[in-house]
């Protein structure tokens, strides 16, 4: 690694890795202290198809966290982006609660569709609906394309299989915009003026934060907190930079060995 | 490509699809395509062996023929193919018990079906019941066998209502698929047992059989693997980029109106003493027809 440039950077997930639901990890809300006191400039990366900024932004103001919007960036942003980026009208398949972060897109007479989970949504007719506009030509942006989660009453169906559904139906491709995707890691950069290789990523899933930020060309650390399962680090080749025990951890080698 | 007479050498029996060929579904059953009433007559009339290969997995057998009856088709039960009574056979002969995610018009078929404690799902073109409560459902039930089998009847992507295209059973056999990290058996077209059930039940060679449908992948595709040959008609679901399609190339094309169309042409006329390969051309469009041999006596 003799050939990385000095770190300028670094991209922190939130559940899992600063919190776990609605409890913060022991002392990481010190640890992003000590880390803001250097030069780093730090982002906050998350894949979620209901929760918009505002959402996220005030779980994180109550648990003492000291973070502002626009640092930021999740997989609802980077679908916006997107969609800014192509001009297009999208039929917005995400739930409720995520609308907020589409403020201001236009969405009337759609020639496209952004599909995320919204189970309330994932109705014959609707699915019909955004099928017949990807016939005629629309883009299916996808914010990821999760297989599963866990609800209170056991497994449910995530965005992952009607993304896969409308993508058989008319033989195309979504471009999925959230974790794991390149793209997702380069948009998070933009505006930090810094080169994948100037950064660093610290989150709890092997494959989506770690492998994925590696995989552009950052530095990915795992913590064993949140999903973190015994083993997870021999999921990916090359394996993590570092797998550490939590957030605070992380942060403490960053100003030990990266800076 | 080579004339229709030789493409068409030693056809003795059709194979035909339904919904796109024949009629097109719709509120309150759909429509049948101008024409197919008679066209389908003339080949009944005609020495070539009339068998229907349909997908139709949203109502029963019972009830497709009688709507198709009702519009004047000449169709029996006995005459059609359709994939709930061929997976019927297949949950028997391996004594399995589905969770069915099925409309209701369909489940008469499954009555003497076992479906308690069930362990595969059968998966249907289940229309307006593909609600996301039990699309997930049938995925919990996947989740909860230790070796999950999906049965689906058929895996078209898309079929053609009076009001539109629709979403068929196979986006929602892939989104199961696809969650479940598993590979779902098929029973319907395109898979080969299920058109040499219709072949054996016409005594006939692959070769012999001509399948008509809406379907590239589905009907052409599908009958053309198994040794059939296939043309696609110009209605139901067609897409001109169907013409054009990367893996699959139809043995011929039937016109802007269709097969029905064709047969109607002015110089089919069921008295001509022709074998039945012997294709004629069609004066009026000069495109010629492949299924006027069934219009033709023998």
């Amino acid at each position: 690694m003799a050939a990385r440039r000095a770190l300028k950077a670094v991209l922190v997930d939130l559940n899992g890795t600063l919190h776990v639901e609605d409890a913060a990890v022991p002392g990481a809300q010190e640890a992003l202290k000590r880390l803001r006191g250097t030069s780093v400039t730090v982002r906050f990366v998350t894949n979620t198809t209901k929760e918009s900024k505002q959402d996220l932004l005030e779980r994180l103001k109550k648990l003492e966290f000291d973070i502002s919007e626009d640092e930021i960036f999740t997989s609802l942003t980077a679908a916006r982006n997107l969609v800014e980026q192509k001009q297009v009208r999208p039929m917005l398949l995400v739930d409720d609660r995520a609308l907020p972060d589409f403020k201001g897109i236009q969405t009337s007479d759609p020639n496209a569709v952004v599909i995320g989970l919204a189970p309330e949504h994932f109705h014959y007719q609707i699915l019909n609906q955004a099928f017949r506009l990807l016939l005629d030509g629309a883009p299916l942006i996808a914010i990821h394309k999760a297989r599963y989660y866990k609800r209170k009453d056991g497994l449910a169906l995530g965005p992952g299989p009607f993304v896969t559904a409308l993508e058989y139906a008319t033989d195309t491709q979504a471009t999925v915009v959230g974790k794991p995707e390149k793209t997702f890691f380069l948009e998070a950069l933009r505006g930090t003026g810094c080169e994948p290789e100037e950064a660093v990523m610290i989150g709890d899933d092997c494959r989506d934060d770690v492998g994925g930020a590696q995989n552009v060309g950052m530095l990915g650390i795992l913590v064993k907190t949140g999903k973190y399962r015994a083993a997870d680090e021999e999921k990916i080749n090359p394996p993590p930079y570092l797998t550490c025990e939590s957030f605070p951890h992380a942060v403490d080698h960053i100003l030990q060995h990266l800076l | 490509m080579a004339a229709w007479s030789e493409r068409l050498a030693g056809v003795r029996g059709v194979l035909l699809d339904i919904s796109g060929v024949l009629l097109d579904g719709g509120k309150d059953g759909g429509v049948p395509i101008p024409g197919s009433v008679e066209a389908l007559a003339r080949l009944k009339r005609s020495q070539l062996k009339v068998r229907f290969c349909t997908n139709e997995s949203q109502v029963s057998r019972k009830d497709l023929v009688g709507l198709l009856r009702h519009m004047g088709f000449d169709i029996s039960e006995g005459e059609v193919t359709s994939p709930a009574p061929a997976a019927c056979l297949v949950l028997k002969e391996r004594g399995l018990r589905p969770h069915l995610l099925v409309s209701d018009g369909v489940r008469s078929e499954f009555h003497r079906i076992d479906t308690s404690k069930p362990n595969c799902v059968v998966i249907a073109d289940a229309g307006e019941s593909f609600s996301y409560q039990n699309v997930n459902k049938a995925f919990q039930v996947l989740m909860e066998l230790e070796n999950p089998v999906l049965i689906s009847l058929g895996k078209g992507r898309y079929y053609k209502q009076t009001s539109g295209l629709m979403l068929d059973v196979g986006a929602y056999m892939k989104a199961l698929e696809y969650a479940c990290g598993i590979e779902a058996q098929v029973v319907g077209k395109p898979a080969p047992e299920f058109f040499q059930s219709a072949l054996r039940e016409m005594g006939l060679e692959a070769h012999e059989a001509i399948m008509i449908g809406d379907d590239i992948v589905g009907d052409v595709g599908g009958a053309q693997s198994c040794g059939m040959r296939a043309v696609q008609v110009r209605t139901g679901k067609f897409r001109p980029s169907d013409e054009h399609h990367p893996e699959v190339k139809a043995d011929g094309h039937l016109g802007a109106r269709g097969w029905a169309g064709s047969l109607q042409s002015r110089h089919v006329t069921t008295g001509i003493q022709q074998p039945a390969h012997r294709v004629l051309l069609t004066q009026r469009t000069g495109v010629p027809c492949p299924v006027c041999a069934g219009a033709t006596k023998g």
